[in-house]
């Protein structure tokens, strides 16, 4: 069974249908992609999964059960981790209690005790943040405020990450070391889905990808299947006269 | 049938004036988006104006009001907007709060300067006492009928203003987006100053409807035009018709709650807060506020001292107390007293807003209830009690947090001053609670040690000063401390990491409520006689403005908010009696160095020290860590590929 | 040679001191229609709110009609004849389609509201029978058109569009370029940023592509076959 599905979820914005009836689903242990061209409703779709956002319809599973009417909080601690396109960081706090303070919120709502203090440092060495562990987040340029937002997510020892652009901002060698960690948090077992538009991390890090175009699914597959995919390029590049005729049907 | 029809009318008129007042408030919130605290205090000097050029000068009413509400408020708004509000980020709720309150400060201290209260005014009815009709043989004055002429007509002007005329629709369509406004050739610059211009006009032709009226006094204008405030909130400060229909079934209840129904015991009370019973329940049945994101605030980050730090400044405060105090006497040592209690008060301060991100306007609320406490159960000074007061505040903080979990920023706000106007009318000064005139309250008693003495209390207050701080900084250190931060900077954040935010913040409340009672019984136990004025509800506007103005996230803010509040008597009188309101037009106009230090100014003199002193050297390379340095913020800007427009 | 309806020379900018622009040169002539591409993040949009003065530039030159208008806020633009259409649809919601559309008044009080209706009215006739809808209530496509019938009614020296297609069904897109195609061939000078390459070409005299802050490619659109690969990482 998969870890996420989402079941027909529709969301309405006044006359404006973000996401229209959009059934997909995120594995464990596995990179899931989730591309489309602007405003084709792919952070919203992060938003219903997480809560944020109510679906006018439709549900959203988790193991199967349905979730859609959990407040966000609990959906977190069923294993849900989000970053934000437009980041969400705690400004005022430094790299190290951005993510000290994300493990302890976790830890508020779970039995478990762990060490803080050793987790923090696990993570910042992972993601590769270790050097900037004193600075104040406020101050970081784009690639490490990203990069300190997944060390918060994964604080929390997430079993479903999603991961809301988190390439822009970095740099081609920093892109290869960040798809590197997606792969080993895949391997660990968990179901990363990840929106991203620079295509060569997609295409590398991605096992499935699911497109998704004015709020609809336009297909879902292998890099190389979607790579493919007729319906895709249209989605990217527009219809050519020849094959509107077939997107209109 | 003739005393329905009167109290209808009469209703009905004070309606009229909530109506327009209320008018006001809302065409500038909503299209500037600013809540203008001052709105009253704007519509009260307008009044004064016009009694001063009416009454003192002889103008005709005709000019008199033409100059007071087609040119003197417009040019009050107008200045007010461009000079201060203008430069502030809409989207920081608590500093714009924070600043209208000061304007509204200052403005008092101006009316005061001007028009010193010593002397009684009377603003002539437009018909005189004789210029009324007669319905069903009640009196109706041509005053009551003007309010609701007037009020019908601002009505019907502002529904063909904001649709018929392109003025207006921009005004509407800069709400939706500003930019996209700037792109149809519309400056929202100028749409917001409009904006400040014409509901200043409103809140001056309320509070001349008001003073000629009732009657023409600072605070009861300032405060009347506060009931406003109930109106719009029935409309979410939004929509003009729905706060029409607020501003009637206030001043309706008013007239009837008045004509038709015996007030006693706890009930007497019960008028003056109908408005503010109205603001908070129509407040507790708004719909929760929705978690968003792209809204993270983008706060710096203050030094938090050390254990060590915290507990070195502890020992110095409380030697510097100790050297001082026998130097001191009479009045002097008293109001120093007095200020080092509501400086630890004012910790609560520190926590709810200062790390939490909270605003409440109802710490008096609770520094009342812990002085009444004290004096219930503090039996001989007993020092059990005041632990009992901590518990107790705590209790009644969270249930005052309860009902407003699901508000934020500028509605929790207010829910807080409405349960602080509440907490003030309907149990403090409640004859059986602190409202019958003075009031003794027994000094604590260590046990071996007697605090009769004040300068010995003084020191006292120093080491409970110190150790409470440094309990708060301790907070601030831990775990809760870090959660409230991540809160205050991205409550949607935390949130999906898991944290539960209506618990985080019942337990911010309870504790900072905690705080604030335990210190409202600190300063029963120092003052000894308290009336129920010591606990106006007003002045939680005031404690918050000052300990914002020298640091809310400080302790040190905190000491120096309560220092402020006690020491300005000192100060005014050796001020001539002319000029004594000075130090509220200076109170408020100080506070507006808050554009300048939005941190305040403890930290800011604290982190100039630091820097100036090599023998803290040693702490500054602390500071030194807290950014990345800049070379390397260069080297990534350039390898980085990150464009938050196209993104 | 004309003077270029759009010049930028050099031009940086960005947000909260990262820079997105890194030195953008580019022409728009007279009465063309340039098409702006490339992947997302490169800077397009940036490029529009420089020229339409929301976003100011910290370095470069940015010239319209041949007069320097770097730092000119967006308002006195829209005065001196340019209109942005800024992406996601550029309507005021809560205002209603009627209001929406006499937007324009505010800039040219001589035009009459029955005039301005009717010239709106003409190309998206399904607008006329939702006058008095709120315009956040109606379709994607709608408020798009609702949004174009500013550019239509005014005739502005220069027309700066958004990625007018985002979110909307290929017929939709259809109009929307009709439209756009009709202006163009009544002289209209327009600056195009899309993210659908084809659909673009197929009415565009120039095509600019953006890479990473700087335009690395400025040709006809027949020259330009190889735009897929920027998008997908491979080449088509």
């Amino acid at each position: 069974m998969p870890l996420l599905q989402t079941r027909e979820v529709t969301v309405r914005f006044g006359g404006v249908r973000a996401l229209d009836s959009v059934s997909l689903s995120a594995d464990a242990g596995v990179v899931t992609g989730l591309i489309g061209p602007n405003g084709a409703g792919k952070t919203t779709l992060f938003n219903v999964v997480t809560g944020l956002q109510a679906p006018t319809s439709g549900h959203v599973l988790i193991d199967g059960a349905n979730v859609t009417g959990y407040p966000v909080h609990r959906r977190a601690r069923l294993g849900i981790a989000r970053t934000f396109q437009r980041l969400e960081l705690f400004g005022s706090l430094t790299v190290r209690e951005n993510i000290q303070t994300a493990a302890e919120i976790h830890q508020l709502g779970s039995r478990r005790r762990s060490d803080v203090g050793a987790l923090t440092d696990s993570i910042l060495d992972r993601v590769g943040l270790d050097r900037y562990a004193g600075a104040a987040a406020h101050t970081l340029p784009t690639g490490l405020a990203r990069l300190t937002e997944l060390g918060r997510a994964l604080a929390t020892e997430p079993r479903l990450l999603l991961l809301d652009e988190p390439g822009s901002g970095l740099n081609s060698a920093e892109s290869e070391q960040f798809a590197r960690l997606l792969a080993s948090l895949a391997a660990e077992g968990t179901a990363i889905l990840l929106v991203e538009h620079d295509m060569d991390l997609v295409m590398q890090a991605c096992e499935t990808i699911h497109v998704l175009d004015f709020g609809l699914l336009v297909t879902s597959g292998t890099p190389d299947e979607v790579r493919a995919d007729a319906r895709v390029q249209l989605a990217y590049l527009g219809q050519s006269d020849t094959v509107s005729t077939q997107a209109g049907s | 049938m003739g005393e329905f029809i009167g109290l209808s009318i009469a209703g009905l008129s004070l309606g009229a004036i909530y109506a327009i007042a209320a008018s006001g408030l809302v065409v500038t919130y909503t299209t500037s988006g600013v809540f203008n605290f001052a709105h009253g205090a704007v519509g009260m000097l307008m009044a004064f104006l016009y009694w001063q050029l009416r009454v003192q000068d002889h103008w005709s009413a005709p000019a008199a009001l033409v100059l007071t509400l087609l040119v003197a408020a417009p040019a009050l708004g107008l200045v007010l907007e461009r000079g201060l509000i203008s430069r502030l980020n809409v989207n920081d709720t608590g500093t714009m709060l924070i600043v209208t309150v000061a304007v509204m400060v200052a403005l008092m201290g101006i009316a005061y300067v001007i028009w010193p209260p010593s002397i009684g005014r009377l603003l002539p009815m437009f018909f005189g006492p004789n210029g009324h009709v007669s319905v069903d043989g009640e009196l109706v004055s041509y005053e009551e009928l003007i309010s609701i002429g007037l009020a019908i007509a601002t009505a019907l002007g502002l529904r063909l203003f904001f649709h018929n005329t392109r003025t207006g629709v921009a005004m509407r369509g800069v709400v939706d987006d500003r930019q996209l406004m700037a792109m149809n050739g519309r400056s929202p610059q100028v749409l917001n100053a409009l904006s400040w211009m014409i509901g200043a006009g409103f809140g001056a032709l309320a509070g001349i409807l008001t003073a000629s009226t009732y009657s023409l006094d600072v605070i009861n204008l300032t405060l009347l035009i506060l009931n406003a405030f109930a109106a719009a909130m029935l409309g979410r400060l939004r929509n003009l018709p729905l706060t029409f229909v607020g501003a009637v079934v206030l001043g309706l209840a008013d007239a009837y709650v008045t004509g038709y129904v015996r007030l006693t015991g706890w009930l007497v009370e019960l008028v003056p807060v109908l408005p503010t019973l109205f603001l908070f329940i129509v407040l507790l049945a708004l719909p929760a506020v929705r978690l968003r994101a792209g809204r993270a605030a983008v706060s710096k980050a203050i030094h938090v001292p050390s254990a060590g730090a915290s507990l070195r400044n502890g020992v110095v405060l409380v030697v510097v107390a100790a050297l001082i105090a026998p130097f001191m006497h009479g009045i002097a040592l008293g109001n120093v007293n007095e200020g080092a209690a509501l400086g630890i008060g004012a910790l609560s301060i520190v926590l709810l807003s200062g790390y939490g991100g909270q605003l409440s306007f109802a710490q008096y609320a609770f520094f009342g209830f812990g002085a009444w406490l004290f004096r219930v159960l503090g039996h001989g000074g007993n020092p059990w009690a005041l632990l009992v007061a901590a518990g107790a505040g705590a209790l009644i903080g969270a249930l005052m947090a309860l009902p407003a979990l699901r508000l934020r920023g500028l509605e929790l706000a207010l829910s807080t001053l409405a349960f602080g106007t509440l907490a003030w009318y309907m149990f403090l000064s409640q004859p059986q609670i602190i409202g019958g005139g003075d009031v003794t309250i027994p000094r604590l008693h260590l046990p071996g040690l007697s605090l009769q003495n004040d300068r010995v209390n003084l020191v006292f207050l120093a080491v409970v000063f110190a150790l409470l701080s440094a309990g708060v900084l301790a907070i601030r250190r831990s775990r809760f401390g870090r959660i409230l931060v991540a809160t205050r900077d991205s409550d949607t954040a935390c949130a999906t990491l898991g944290l539960n935010l209506r618990l985080t913040k019942v337990a911010l409340f309870a504790l900072a409520s905690a705080i604030a009672t335990f210190g409202g019984a600190i300063y029963g136990s120092t003052q000894m006689i308290v009336t129920n004025t010591d606990f106006e509800y007003v002045s939680s506007l005031f404690i918050v403005l000052i300990v914002y103005v020298w640091g809310i996230s400080t302790p040190g803010g905190a000491l120096a908010g309560g220092m402020s509040l006690a020491l300005a008597p000192l100060v005014e009188v050796h001020i001539p009696v002319r000029f004594q309101a000075l130090t509220y037009f200076m109170t408020g106009l100080g506070a507006l160095t808050i554009l300048a230090t939005p941190e305040g100014i403890v930290p800011l003199v604290s982190e100039r020290l630091r820097r100036l002193n090599p023998l803290i050297g040693l702490r500054s390379r602390h500071t030194r860590d807290m950014s990345v340095g800049n070379e390397q913020l260069l080297a990534r800007v350039e390898v980085s590929r990150a464009t938050p427009a196209d993104a | 040679m004309r003077t270029p309806a759009l010049e930028l020379m050099d031009v940086r900018a960005g947000y909260g001191g990262i820079e997105v622009l890194h030195g953008v040169d580019l022409v728009v002539p007279d009465g063309s229609l340039v098409a702006l591409l490339g992947p997302n993040g490169a800077g397009k949009t940036t490029t529009l709110q420089v020229v339409d003065g929301r976003l100011l530039p910290s370095a470069g030159c940015v010239h319209i009609g041949g007069r320097h208008v770097n730092g000119t806020p967006a308002q006195r633009l829209a005065r001196a004849g340019v209109c942005s259409i800024p992406e996601g649809r550029g309507v005021f919601p809560n205002l209603s389609v009627d209001e929406n559309l006499l937007m324009v008044t505010q800039l040219h009080d001589d035009l009459a509201p029955s005039e301005v209706r009717e010239r709106a009215f003409a190309r998206f006739p399904n607008l006329a029978n939702r006058r008095r809808l709120l315009a956040g209530s109606l379709s994607g496509g709608e408020q798009q058109m609702l949004a174009m019938a500013r550019a239509i009614v005014t005739d502005p020296a220069l027309l700066l569009i958004d990625e007018p297609s985002m979110g909307l069904a290929p017929v939709v897109v259809d109009a929307i370029y009709d439209v756009l195609k009709h202006l163009t061939a009544e002289g209209m000078t327009v600056l195009l940023v899309e993210q659908f390459a084809n659909k673009a070409m197929s009415i565009a005299d120039y095509a600019a592509v953006m890479i990473n802050g700087r335009i690395s490619v400025f040709c006809e659109p027949a020259d330009l076959e190889n735009v897929v690969g920027a998008y997908l990482g491979v080449s088509a």
